[in-house]
């Protein structure tokens, strides 16, 4: 008996779940990792640039107004990704300076570092450091004729 | 000349009704008349050992995906049609990457991924020229046909999935064992980024290295001058990842059959796509070059326990651009770590994590750019 009602209620769950969810549960998702309510901007400069799958991490040392140093790392797309767009590892030097925007891991612990989803990357200047867009990147299809053939 | 072929292709379909074969080959010699003319410097080349070249790196990357959108009934896509939705997927991208200066909003839905980290394709797929709304072109609705059990067991394993409390339950991707999605296939279905391949060609063997997470099938050829002349299916508990292929040449058209794949690679689901394809499925492909620049891909997938029918698709795979990169995953996965962390930090479980699940949909879903409701029409 007791058998046959947790049954339903995993039946009647599944069902609403179905209902409610889109199909996109997704490999190291988003959502499972940082924190979309703590949105963080951090400014600093880079310390080390980790280039390796499934992520390139970029970790930035931030010196708040008391001297205060706190250590960011950052998570970036696939290196392999990037290097397609024509980035590769020594596209940010250590010691340049950056502003950082992102979402802090669900984990705000910060051990034995601070961990955040690099949203983006910039210069002070403003101008980004990695810039998507429909043309970066996209491997070549054949279908564009203003594609290098 | 696109048109011509589509013309062409449909008096084929209007003679075989007519039963007129006489007349319906010396169409199809038409059709590959017309085919050979398009590149017209194009001709098939093969390896020493007399088998077609198909060897090269390659990418599967489209923006159409493996099931139909919604508010799409036909499989082609017309031109003017296509050009708008590659045009607003690109606005997309735009928009992603355009967060106003100051901080980043909060809440449920914030965007996740920077386009400068994805690489998904910017164009619909095409096959023969004309823009297809999904991979699948039988069943003739687009959508995998899940009998109860396999739609049931699918999203139990989806469901299961999102439980982040030891690494063991995670899925194949998660864990570094294979790419996530369909990557590695088979079939071999385009995801978010990543969507490269290698082949490799030896006499016996075609080897196919998938970029996500540096998965290789090996494919023993049956009959092929060379190889081995009896291939037999590996014993019932030895169950590779990416399954057990053995192919063999049609004429020119390399023909791969997998079954007895590993039972924790079952869940083939990422942003892009969500699959099913079971233990004891048959996943039987074909990969025959058709220029230069491509090799058509077609599969049929067949499991009487999990789908209704058999079911098919065709993707179209072009030239990489670059090589296939290392992608040694376990060394960096701090995701897997995160993941652990942050189910740790949130500390929510039994109804609550239900409850959770079903009220808090994770932002992958809604998000205009990586929801298959962005092309809502």
């Amino acid at each position: 008996m007791i058998r046959s009602a947790s049954i339903h209620v995993l039946l009647i769950a599944t069902c609403a779940l179905m209902l409610v969810m889109q199909p996109a549960l997704a490999h190291h998702a988003f959502s499972a990792e940082f924190d979309a309510a703590a949105p963080v901007t951090v400014r600093g400069h880079v310390t080390r640039v980790e280039w390796i799958n499934p992520h390139a991490w970029i970790q930035v040392e931030s010196t708040d107004a008391d001297g205060v140093v706190t250590t960011w790392t950052f998570e970036t797309g696939t290196p392999n990704t990037l290097m397609r767009a024509g980035l590769d590892r020594h596209a940010l030097p250590i010691g340049t300076e950056v502003v950082v925007r992102g979402y802090q891991s669900i984990d705000h612990s910060c051990t034995p570092m601070c961990k955040a989803n690099g949203r983006d990357i910039a210069f002070p200047d403003g101008r980004k450091v990695f810039v998507g867009s429909s043309g970066t990147g996209a491997p070549r299809d054949g279908l564009d004729p203003k594609e290098r053939r | 000349m696109n048109t011509s072929i589509a013309r062409i292709g449909e008096q084929i379909g209007a003679q075989i009704d007519a039963r007129n074969v006489a007349r319906s080959v010396a169409l199809i010699f038409a059709v590959l008349f017309a085919t050979a003319t398009a590149d017209q410097n194009w001709q098939l080349s093969r390896m020493p050992w007399g088998d077609p070249d198909l060897q090269g790196t390659w990418t599967n990357a489209t923006m159409t995906g493996l099931e139909r959108w919604k508010g799409f009934d036909a499989l082609v896509i017309e031109e003017a049609l296509a050009a708008q939705l590659e045009a607003r997927e690109a606005g997309f991208s735009e928009e992603i990457d355009t967060f106003a200066a100051g901080d980043l909003p909060s809440g449920i839905m914030v965007g996740g991924y920077n386009s400068a980290w994805l690489d998904p394709g910017t164009r619909l797929l095409r096959i023969n020229g004309e823009a297809r709304s999904s991979i699948i072109v039988e069943p003739a609705d687009g959508h995998v046909p899940y009998n109860v059990r396999g739609f049931v067991t699918m999203w139990l394993n989806l469901i299961r999935s999102q439980k982040r409390n030891n690494p063991e339950e995670q899925l194949v991707g998660d864990r570094c064992v294979a790419g996530f999605g369909a990557t590695g296939g088979p079939p071999m279905l385009p995801v978010l980024y990543n969507n490269n391949y290698q082949i490799v060609q030896t006499p016996g063997r075609v080897t196919i290295l998938v970029e996500m997470n540096h998965s290789i099938r090996s494919i023993r050829l049956r009959s092929s001058q060379g190889g081995e002349q009896d291939v037999k299916p590996l014993p019932d508990p030895i169950r590779p990842w990416l399954g057990d292929a053995i192919g063999h040449w049609e004429g020119d058209t390399l023909v791969v059959e997998s079954t007895h794949f590993h039972p924790q690679q079952g869940l083939g689901t990422a942003i892009k796509h969500k699959l099913f394809v079971g233990k004891d499925s048959l996943v039987t492909e074909r990969f025959t070059r058709t220029g230069a620049d491509e090799i058509h891909y077609g599969f049929t997938v067949e499991d009487p326990h999990i789908y209704r029918q058999p079911w098919r698709g065709e993707l179209a795979f072009r030239p990489s651009n670059g090589e296939i990169y290392e992608y040694a995953c376990h060394e960096g996965n701090y995701g897997m770590v995160n993941m652990l962390a942050g189910e740790r930090a949130r500390g929510v479980n039994g109804l609550r994590w239900w409850w959770r699940l079903i009220t808090r949909t994770p932002e992958e879903f809604s998000h205009p750019q990586l929801s298959g409701a962005r092309f809502d029409r």
